[in-house]
Formats: C-alpha cells, sequence, structure tokens
C-alpha cells in the first residue's frame, strides 16, 4: 500500500472539522503473511441499520417466492437479487410500548438485534439485552483479532433528551454486549481504520513493538490485580461498571496474545481514510469499506453499522430533501412527504448495494464474500409515520456459507418475533443458543435449500 | 407504584420530576396529623375545582383527587400533590372552559400544601442517595490529563461519544465503558507518557500531512474572496484561509500548496490582466508571495521551506490582489479569483534535537539528568503520580508495585526514563484514575448514610467546578483533614471560581442545559437562510459562551440568563442581529438598547438550535422553553399526530395559522396550549436568529396568552412573565445544576435539598455563587449512602 503518489481527491480537501492528520510518506507495513489459508472460509455477519422505518409500500413485494418484482425503495439492489432474502411479517415486539408510553425510536433501535423491551429509563438503572451480533462475538470473537466491529455515522455527541425518557444510550446503539453495556458505534473511518491495521504514522521497530506488548501485558497485569481489590469492597452497581472495564482489559490481553501468534495484519489496498467526511454517501461508503477490509482480512467476522441514529434528524439535500429524517418520517399521509422519505429510503439502499455488489465481487476460498457472508439489512420501525414495530423491513443478503437458498421473498404471520431470525442465523454459524431475546424458535422455510 | 407513575407521567402532562428515575423513595410513613386542617384548607377547593374529573369514577388523566384526598393520610403520595401545585398554578387545570378559582384560593390551597410537606421535610432524616462509580467522561478525561501531566493534548477527542441521560453526559450510571473504549485508554496512557517523558533520542520521520482549513470552505477548489486593497492588521477570518498545525519538534518543514485560480482576458484590452496572487502568513507574519497565471485554470504546486519551532502553529493564505473591473463585460470577465486546491506539509527535516519538555521536570521531580537517575527516585516519582492521578494517597502496595513497573523496564535494558513512562501508563488505565470510586463502610444498606470523605469531597468539589481533579492545594487540604472546615470550605469554593478552568462549568453545564452543543450540528438551510455560515455559528456559540463566562466571573444574578442587558458581539453577529457600531471580529462586551435582544432567549445560539433547518418552530422553542428554563417538559407527543403543512407556511397561510389549524385537534391542545404561546412569543426571530417583522408575506404576530391567562405581545414581555416567577426559573437552574453536580438524576427524596437551595438562593440576590456553594454545602452534595438492593 503506497500512500503518496496517489491521487487524493479534491474534494477531501481543507474541509470540515478536525485537526490536521498524518500520513507517512513510506509505507512500512509488513506484508500480509496474515491472511490463513484455511481449508474453509468462516461466515461473516453484518447488521445494517436504518432509522425512522420505511414507506413500506415502496419497500414490500406484491408477491412472495422466487419470483418477485423489486419495488422503487429496493430496486438499487437489483443487480443482487438472486443473493437476497426478503423477509416480511417480521415483529420486534421489545420495541413496542407495552405500557411505557412514547419512545418508540429509542426502543425501535435498543430491541432491534437483542429482542428484549428495554426499561424506560434516562440514566439509573438501564436494561436491555445482549444483542446477537454480540451473542455471536462471545462465541466465535476468540478466532479473530477483534470480536465484532461497531460502527456508525452520526455521533450521539448531540445533548438534551433523546427520546421521551430514554437514555441516549438506547437510540444510539443496536449493539449491546451486556444488558447495560452498549457498543457505541465508531463514526470516525480513520479512526476505524487505524483500530483495525495500527496507526500509521511512525514504523516501529518488531523488537520495540514487542517490548511495548510486554510492557501493556505488565501494566494489565497491575491493573488486573487493583481492580480485583478494589471490587471485592464495592455494591453491586459499582461492581457492575467494573466488570466493563475488566472485559476491556481482557479484550486487550487477548490481542496482545494473538499478536504474539501471528504477524501484523497489512491493510487490504485501501486508502488511509481522512477523518469524517462532510458528504454523507462517502462516508456511508467509506464505512462499508473498512467492514469489508475487516472481513477479507478476518480481523472480525461480526460487525454492525447505524447508517443513522434512531429518530436521526439528517438532511439530505443532496437528494433534494432538505427536510429533516425523523420529521418528515412523520408524514400523516402526505404524499410529498411520503415521496421525500421513499428517496431517503431508497438512497441509504444505494449505498447499501455498494458494499453488497464489492461482497459479490471480493473472492473468498471457493467462492466470494457474500457467499460466505449474511448481511441483514434492516429497521427496527416499518411504518415511521406511526411507529409501528411490526412487518419489519428486513433482507438479508448472502448464502451464508450454505446456509440457505436466497433469491426469494418469505412472508411470515404477522407478530412472528424478529428474534426467531437471529436464533436460525445463530444456528447457520455454529453458535448454539437456546433462545435470544423473545425467539420462539427458528424461523421457518428461510434455511430451505431447494 | 412504579408503573403506577409512569402511567400517570404518560396519560397526562406532567411537571416537573418528570425526569426523576424509577426508584421510588423509601416510604417514610407519616402521621395523618394534616387531616383536620386538610379538611378544612383543602378538601372544599378540591371538591369544588376537581373532584368533577378526578374521582374513582372518570380517573380522568388517571388520577383520583377524591380518593387520595380521602385517605387517612391525603398526603401521601407527594409526586401527585406537587403535580396537582403546578397544575392550578400554571392554570392548565382546571381546563379552558371550566370556572376558575380565584387566585387567592389558589395560593392558600397550594401554600399549605407546600407548608405542610416543608414541616415534614425538617422532621425527616435527610437522604443524600447515592452516586454510582464515575467514569471520567471525554471532557473530564481530557481536562484531568492536562492538569496532570502538564500537557493539552486532548487524547479524549477520539473516544467514543459520552452518552448522555437527564439532559447531561455525566451521569454515572449512563456512562458506560465498552471495550473500543478500553483499547483508546490503553493507548492514550502509552501516548500521553511518550509526550510528557522524553525517553532517549527520538526519530522523527518525514510525514505527509494535509492541513485543514479551520473557518473557510469546501467544495471541488476552496475559492477565496480578495482582500480589500490597502489591506492591512489582522487577517480576516472569512476571506482568509486559516488553518492551524502543530509541529511536533523544531524544525525544517516544506509547505506545498496547489494554487489555481480564473484570469479573464480583458475583452478592453485584450490583454491578460496581473497574475493572481496569494500571500502566505505563518504565525501572523507574511512569509512568501506566489503569483500563479492559472492560463488553462490548471492549478500549480507551490513548495517553500520553513523553520518551525517544535508546537502550534498558525498559517494563512489569501488572494491578496484583485482587481474588480466593472467596466468589463460580460460579468465573468469583470473579476478574477484564487483557487487553492492542496494544502500539505511535509516534515520534519532535519530536526533540532528539542530541550527536554517542561512536563519531564514536573513529572521526574527529582530533577536529575537524562541516565543519571537514583533509584530511590522511583518511588518519590510513583508516588506522586498516584497521589495526583488517583486524587487521594496511594496505599503502599500501589507505591510498590508501581516502582516495580519502573525497575521492570530497567531489567529489560530500557532507560529509567522509559521505565517511568510504564508507570505513568499504568496509573492512566487504573481503574482509579479513570473513574470516580467513592467507597461506602457498609454499601449494602441504604440506611447507612456517611459525609464523603474529604479526599472524595475534593474530588467532587474539582469535578463539578472544573470538570478536572483537586489541584494541589486541594489535594493538599482534603489531606489535612480541613475541607469540611465550613471557612476552609467557603474559601476554596471562592478560589475556584476564580480560577480559568472554571469555564468548564460554562462550557459544560451551560453548554448541555441549553443545548448549545447541538449548535455544531444544527445545518439551516442554505436556501432559506443564505447568511448562515460557519463564521456566524462559531461567533453565536461565542456569544453565550462569554456572556455565561460573565454571570459566573462577576458574579451576577442568574436571572441574567434571563433579561441580562449586555451581551458579546463581534462585527458579524453584530450585523446579524443589527446592532450598530461593532466592527471587527474580536468580541467585546456590548450594553444592549431597545427590547429586541437581552438574556440567552434571544441569542442567535438558542433561537437557531430551537428551529428546523427549514423555519421557525414555535413548538420546538416552547418546548425549549418548559424544558430548560422552566423544567416543566411536557410529554412526548403521540405518534400519528397531524403534521404541520410545510409547503403552506408562509404562502397560504402563515405558520401561526396553520399551527392554530393543528391546534384546533383536541388532544394536540391539552398540551400546545401550554406550548405553542411560549414558542409563538419569540416568532419575532427567525430560523437563525435574525429579527424579523415578516413571515414569508405576513407579519409576525409574537403575541400569546398563557393557560394563567397572562398575554403578551412581543419576546420582550414574554420575558417578563418568565421572570415574574422567579421562584420557578430558580428552581429549574437549581434542579439542572445539582444534577450536573452529582452526576445522577434527581429522586423524589432530594426534594428537600432542592428547596433549601433555592431558598437560600433567592435570600441572596440569586447570585452564582451563592447558587454553588448551597449545591455544595447540601446533603446529597456532601453524603452518601449504601445502596437499595434492587
Amino acid at each position: 500500500m503506497i500512500i503518496t503518489g496517489k491521487h487524493v481527491p479534491r474534494r477531501m480537501f481543507l474541509r470540515g472539522v478536525g485537526s490536521a492528520i498524518a500520513l507517512p510518506l513510506l509505507d512500512s507495513m509488513t506484508p500480509a503473511f496474515a491472511a490463513k489459508t484455511s481449508a474453509k472460509p468462516p461466515t461473516r455477519v453484518a447488521f445494517a441499520y436504518v432509522p425512522n422505518g420505511i414507506i413500506m409500500n415502496h419497500w414490500r413485494p406484491a408477491t412472495t417466492g422466487a419470483d418477485f418484482e423489486l419495488p422503487r425503495i429496493l430496486e438499487p439492489l437489483k443487480p443482487h437479487k438472486e443473493q437476497m432474502v426478503l423477509l416480511s411479517g417480521l415483529t420486534q415486539n421489545g420495541g413496542r410500548a407495552l405500557g411505557d408510553g412514547p419512545g418508540d425510536h429509542a426502543r425501535a433501535a435498543a430491541s432491534f438485534l437483542t429482542g428484549v423491551h428495554p426499561r424506560k429509563t434516562a440514566g439509573s438503572d438501564m436494561r436491555c439485552g445482549v444483542s446477537v451480533d454480540q451473542v455471536a462475538a462471545k462465541a466465535l470473537g476468540s478466532q479473530t483479532r477483534f470480536a465484532s466491529l461497531e460502527l456508525g455515522c452520526e455521533d450521539g455527541r448531540l445533548v438534551g433528551n433523546c427520546d421521551s425518557g430514554y437514555s441516549c444510550a438506547y437510540s444510539n446503539s443496536i449493539s449491546w454486549r451486556g444488558e447495560a453495556t452498549p457498543m457505541p458505534p465508531e463514526v470516525n473511518p480513520r479512526i476505524v481504520f487505524e483500530r483495525l491495521f495500527g496507526s500509521v504514522d511512525g514504523a516501529e521497530s518488531p523488537a520495540a513493538r514487542n517490548r511495548r506488548q510486554q510492557y501493556r501485558k505488565s501494566i494489565l497485569d497491575f491493573v488486573n490485580e487493583d481492580t480485583k481489590q478494589l471490587q471485592a469492597s464495592l455494591g453491586p452497581t459499582d461492581r457492575r461498571k467494573l466488570d466493563e472495564y475488566l472485559f476491556g482489559i481482557r479484550e486487550i490481553e487477548k490481542r496482545i496474545e494473538a499478536a504474539e501468534a501471528t504477524a501484523r495484519v497489512a491493510p487490504p489496498e485501501m486508502e488511509v481514510p481522512d477523518g469524517v467526511p462532510v458528504d454523507f454517501a462517502e462516508h456511508v461508503k467509506l464505512m462499508f469499506d473498512l467492514m469489508l477490509a475487516a472481513f477479507q482480512t478476518d480481523s472480525t467476522r461480526i460487525a454492525t453499522f447505524m447508517i443513522g441514529r434512531e429518530g436521526s434528524n439528517r438532511t439530505y439535500r443532496e437528494i433534494g430533501v432538505p427536510d429533516p429524517h425523523h420529521g418528515i418520517s412523520h408524514h400523516k399521509g402526505d404524499p410529498v412527504l411520503i415521496k421525500k422519505v421513499a428517496q431517503i429510503n431508497r438512497y441509504h439502499v444505494e449505498q447499501f448495494s455498494y458494499f453488497v455488489g464489492k461482497l459479490a465481487s471480493t473472492p473468498d476460498g471457493d467462492g466470494t464474500l457474500l457467499d460466505h457472508s449474511i448481511i441483514v439489512y434492516g429497521s427496527g420501525i416499518s411504518d415511521g409515520n406511526r411507529h409501528l414495530h411490526h412487518d419489519l423491513p428486513v433482507a438479508v443478503f448472502g448464502k451464508g456459507s450454505g446456509a440457505w437458498k436466497p433469491g426469494r421473498h418469505i412472508a411470515y404471520p404477522r407478530d412472528t418475533p424478529m428474534a426467531n431470525l437471529y436464533l436460525t442465523m445463530l444456528d447457520r454459524i455454529g453458535v448454539p443458543a437456546e433462545s435470544i431475546g423473545d425467539s420462539t424458535g427458528k424461523l421457518e422455510h428461510l434455511t430451505d435449500l431447494s | 407504584m412504579h408503573i403506577q407513575w409512569l402511567v400517570r407521567t404518560l396519560t397526562v402532562p406532567v411537571l416537573g420530576y418528570v425526569l426523576v428515575a424509577a426508584v421510588q423513595a423509601p416510604k417514610r410513613p407519616v402521621k395523618g396529623t394534616a387531616t383536620p386542617s386538610f379538611q378544612r384548607t383543602v378538601q372544599p377547593f378540591l371538591a369544588n375545582n376537581c373532584f368533577a374529573c378526578h374521582n374513582t369514577k372518570l380517573k380522568s388523566g388517571d388520577v383520583d383527587l377524591k380518593s387520595s384526598a380521602a385517605q387517612a393520610e391525603p398526603l401521601e403520595d407527594r409526586q401527585l400533590w406537587d403535580l396537582v401545585i403546578r397544575k392550578i398554578r400554571t392554570g392548565e387545570m382546571p381546563p379552558k372552559g371550566l370556572p376558575r378559582p380565584k387566585m387567592d384560593d389558589i395560593e392558600r390551597v397550594t401554600a399549605w400544601i407546600e407548608g405542610e410537606f416543608d414541616r415534614r421535610d425538617r422532621k425527616t432524616k435527610p437522604d443524600p442517595g447515592r452516586v454510582t462509580a464515575r467514569r471520567l467522561n471525554r471532557y473530564e478525561y481530557n481536562a484531568t490529563v492536562r492538569d496532570l501531566v502538564g500537557i493539552d493534548l486532548h487524547p479524549a477527542d477520539t473516544f467514543p461519544a459520552d452518552d448522555a441521560g437527564y439532559g447531561f453526559d455525566n451521569i454515572a450510571d449512563v456512562l458506560s465503558l465498552s471495550p473500543v473504549l478500553m483499547e483508546k485508554y490503553m493507548t492514550a496512557a502509552e501516548n500521553i507518557a511518550r509526550a510528557a517523558i522524553v525517553a532517549g533520542p527520538v526519530q522523527y520521520k518525514p510525514t505527509r500531512i494535509q492541513l485543514k482549513a479551520e473557518s473557510v470552505g469546501m467544495g471541488e477548489h476552496l475559492k477565496l474572496k480578495p482582500l480589500k486593497s490597502g489591506f492591512a492588521g489582522p487577517l480576516p477570518a472569512k476571506t482568509a484561509l486559516h488553518v492551524r498545525y502543530r509541529t511536533p519538534v523544531e524544525a525544517e518543514y516544506d509547505l506545498r500548496v496547489g494554487l489555481g485560480g480564473i484570469r479573464p482576458v480583458s475583452q478592453i484590452t485584450g490583454e491578460p490582466p496581473e497574475p493572481v496572487k496569494m500571500r502566505l502568513w505563518i504565525d501572523g507574519q507574511p512569509e512568501n508571495t506566489w503569483e500563479v497565471d492559472p492560463g488553462t485554470g490548471k492549478p500549480r504546486n507551490f513548495e517553500t521551506r520553513l523553520k518551525l519551532t517544535g508546537g502550534e502553529h498558525s498559517i494563512s493564505a489569501a488572494f491578496v490582489d484583485d482587481n474588480f473591473d466593472p467596466k468589463e463585460n460580460p460579468i465573468g470577465r469583470r473579476d478574477r479569483y484564487l483557487t487553492i486546491d492542496l494544502f500539505e506539509i511535509h516534515g520534519p527535516y532535519n530536526p533540532v534535537t528539542p530541550p527536554l519538555p517542561p512536563t519531564q521536570y514536573r513529572i521526574l521531580s527529582c530533577n536529575h539528568p537524562l541516565n543519571q537517575h537514583e533509584p530511590a527516585c522511583a518511588r518519590k516519582i510513583v508516588t506522586d503520580l498516584a497521589r495526583r492521578g488517583f486524587r487521594r494517597t496511594p496505599t503502599e502496595a500501589e507505591i510498590s508495585r508501581l516502582t516495580h513497573l519502573v525497575e521492570m523496564a530497567q531489567t529489560e535494558g530500557d532507560t529509567f526514563e522509559e521505565g517511568v513512562r510504564v508507570a505513568l501508563a499504568a496509573v492512566l488505565v487504573s481503574p482509579h484514575f479513570l473513574f470516580r470510586i467513592e467507597r461506602d463502610p457498609d454499601p449494602l444498606n441504604p440506611k447507612a448514610e456517611h459525609p464523603v470523605s474529604d479526599l472524595e469531597l475534593a474530588s467532587r468539589l474539582s469535578y463539578f467546578l472544573w470538570s478536572s481533579m483537586p489541584d494541589d492545594e486541594l489535594l493538599a487540604k482534603a489531606e489535612a483533614g480541613l475541607l469540611r472546615k465550613p471557612a476552609v470550605l467557603a474559601a476554596e469554593v471562592h478560589r475556584m471560581l476564580a480560577d480559568p478552568k472554571v469555564r468548564a462549568l460554562s462550557e459544560n453545564f451551560a453548554g448541555q442545559w441549553l443545548q448549545l452543543r447541538n449548535l455544531d450540528e444544527v445545518k439551516p438551510d442554505p436556501d432559506r437562510f443564505p447568511d448562515f455560515d460557519e463564521e456566524l455559528r462559531q461567533a453565536m456559540k461565542v456569544e453565550t459562551e462569554l456572556f455565561i463566562q460573565a454571570i459566573v466571573r462577576d458574579d451576577r444574578s442568574i436571572l441574567d440568563f434571563l433579561d441580562g442587558n449586555f451581551t458579546y458581539l463581534n462585527e458579524r453577529l453584530a450585523t446579524h442581529y443589527g446592532v450598530p457600531g461593532v466592527e471587527g471580529p474580536e468580541f467585546r462586551k456590548v450594553m444592549l438598547t431597545g427590547d429586541h435582544r437581552g438574556g440567552v432567549l434571544t441569542q442567535a445560539s438558542v433561537l437557531t438550535v430551537s428551529s428546523y433547518p427549514t423555519r421557525t418552530s414555535p413548538v420546538i422553542r416552547g418546548k425549549w422553553i418548559l424544558e430548560n428554563i422552566l423544567n416543566a417538559p411536557p410529554p412526548p407527543p403521540p405518534p400519528n399526530v397531524p403534521a404541520i403543512d410545510e409547503a403552506a407556511v408562509g404562502s397560504t397561510g402563515s405558520l401561526r395559522q396553520q399551527m392554530e389549524k393543528h391546534r384546533s385537534n383536541a388532544i394536540c391542545a391539552s398540551c400546545h396550549a401550554r406550548m405553542d404561546p411560549l414558542g409563538f412569543g419569540l416568532e419575532n426571530y427567525d430560523g437563525i436568529g435574525a429579527w424579523r417583522t415578516m413571515d414569508g408575506q405576513f407579519p409576525v404576530d409574537a403575541s400569546g396568552s398563557l393557560p394563567n391567562r397572562k398575554s403578551f405581545s412581543n419576546p420582550s414581555q414574554l420575558k417578563l412573565i418568565l421572570k415574574a416567577d422567579t421562584d420557578q426559573f430558580a428552581r429549574c437552574v437549581v434542579e439542572k445544576m445539582l444534577t450536573y453536580a452529582l452526576g445522577r438524576g434527581l429522586e423524589p427524596f432530594d426534594k428537600p435539598a432542592v428547596q433549601s437551595i433555592s431558598r437560600t438562593l433567592a435570600n441572596n440576590g440569586y447570585r452564582f455563587s451563592t447558587l454553588i456553594s448551597s449545591i455544595v454545602n447540601s446533603t446529597p452534595f456532601q453524603m452518601r449512602r449504601g445502596e437499595a438492593p434492587k
């Protein structure tokens, strides 16, 4: 990977916020011999989330089975229709009020991958559930350098009430490692890159690197001992906070051990990202590129991506929608607003389609990355105007290493738990789970191979 | 109880403690002494005005006052009565259409209920509540590192955003620690140690840095506007390109700039004019001037080698020789442009060996030269690091294990300094550094109330006022056990409020209370608001920051938040406001005349964050006032509410007419009757806070009347009404500030503390310092208790 001499896109320049960023003049990374040549490529799992629901009339095809027409919003995915399973009728009951009143956006995000009805609180005793990606990460994470990757496009930096008395953590994260531990998404592509492939400034000699790793271990030993002593004297809530801390420490230890076993992973052909692009589409594309790179290098097998924070009020002037997304999702049947929301929905799908295309064109073992992936795209709200949590927009891409035969639209009876999809997925990727969230069993027909 | 309470908050517009957490205060049974007096004073009022709907059968809004009043202990449910008081006082109840009770009666009944609760509070043992172990948030991490090692590195800027609860991002329960963040703590600790301590000769590797403009531009090329001819003095923010760059070391650097432009051939003379010129300034000093003949318009690269000292530098560039010629035709030929397509630095080359950083001497407190350490020194150094880093006296075991880390690095063949780096990194990732952990002698007993230790109190103080660690003086006072002496504590608070670090209070507290942080995210529609740009956004922010800092610094009345007759403006913002006589980019204090501006409600920052990108929103502004000025947030709207016909606004009817149509819906009306008038009162300010008298083609009507029948016809009258209810505004500020100070949501049992702080505040002219000192002296700030089983 040589960075200099490459055309630097002019548009990336002199714009935006943030400080200057350093790129090395010379690349010093060791070539990849980390690409393991195992007989069978692993299965990757990713979830892409879009906020504020979807105009379902333009999403849900009229017919089921293999022979279905793609409605307007899904049209950009036409090239990948044969790689798609469209699932209708799935419900996230945890997103519903169930007596808790308003707050559908917070609940939509929090329940989407957990199948759990989050506890209504602005702070104390936050409680959700463990999300499907984290269930998988706990089981499979030890095989890769990173157990999982959480990406986003909007920083959860806003202040004020996020949604009707729900802590902002609920609408900012779909991934939950523990009941009270959200995994906040990283929005800066540069930081994701450095996390995956190391800082690009400063060439560290292997000897220096080894010594640094060793010092790290000593430091971690020091704090481990400290924390254990401390924990013994604390109440349960404080102890839980330190559990989060200890888990983080163990993850670092794990990575040090993994690093001792393998050489440094070189990043694939990819320009080093330069902070957060101003242009939304460019930002999304970069995040997808990073996800692809992470999968390609087998740095992780599990990823989540919040294309927008739930309740997002992003404006999309570039496609002629200067109105805030959440605002107009409450369209009250106004055809002009419906059209605008559908435009946003389609715009998101266009970005996603780029990613599916990339997966489909990246060789992996005996096939492509897409062959060995299960990528879920969807939202925790179907009709954003009425905040409905049933008949959610859900599409699954990839063959999942032979998990099922794509190219179909399956309609399930109303109120089939979305968590049943997750249970099925976990089963297919070899993670045994009795249940997840409110699952009642595996999804029928999905795993039909004919 | 919990469920019932929630249900109630959802079905009626509850005021006040809606945000209060789910944990109910332990019930403290009170004897029914109130009953005879209650029967005389309150019962007849309720019977006349409330029971018609709030009875067992109808139970309107899920409130059954008749049953509650009939109980042996009618005031049992405090939440309920707080609600009743607020509803009656604000005039929301009895609802529109029903006869209104006399003002005197309302005053008498509400005063009686409040007096009764006050009397009980005095008899009840106060419950200080408890705060969970609190992780430093990003701001606190940066500030603490700055104060611990002595360099302002801002390592936390790349940490994941901190989630907020109760409107603030320092709430212990919400601040979680993900594995990603732990990784970043680890890397940050190593980087901080490396930056703070030199451990041998450093190799600098030349890198290429793309510089980014701070103030201007986006787009294919950065197109600079020309400077005025005869320009002198500081470069204007708007017409020049400004970048900042921190060099790692004193050395030579190559600055490479890609320049292009437009230089039309003159229609009159047939000659191309002079080449386009760009001048470069380094740290404010003019450096090179480059001439570009754009020719075909293709940019050319220019390069110059600069000698720069280590540290922050400002680099500016401007287009210096405009020659607009109005005689030329067509219009496109009249003007020239300079474009900048590339702006990057390469280096360092030939670095000068830097002297040891000052932090080196601060941390390596034995002052020995490189490689001439004494072993005993390690102990002294790590003891000092741990004491300040852990904000307490370190234990013998901690000291010896940290000393061991220093020795370990030396055993590995590294320098003593490298060993200190390892020990510093260990301090920085320790839970004692990353968390503020307060100890309970009896952690599982909610009745075990106790004062926090002096050292814990010192940290509470410093993180409240400075968002950072205690300084040496405060730490020493706490270690000596002096902090609980009232005179010492008062003197420390006074000293801390005078320290520049108190700026954190305006940035973090006010920035979140007034939701100013959202200003970074708003994107006013450029078609509707062509005046809005980055410079204006910054100016809005600076105005409110300086305004709040003035209230803190000058110890002004908190009522100035509502209608202080001064503000801080620069030319850009003054022009936006239509205030004459303010020239230049610097901000200065301006006394306000007339009734257009005064107080935060009329500042463009607040007016912009409470608007839509395309227009004002009286609803959002009304909600903003209810939440942040009155602390009486409305309940969220039910789903499926009819929206405003956006297209019709300004063309077929004014926004007000559209909204009134919307409000004719009965469900909406109950809340909007309270919310919208407040917002309409600010309709004279457009979506970015400029004064206006027309909304599209309709004259602005900023009049309104509130449920309590008070009415106004312009923003300044609205402010007067808000200010007249001093108690409510003061209580709002107290509740917000206490939440921020404690790092937890307020609970019902905090009510006596809020009352007492509010009272002290009122008795001392609402001075800002009184607010701070009475919070510092309050029970929840001074004490804590064990945890109630869940």
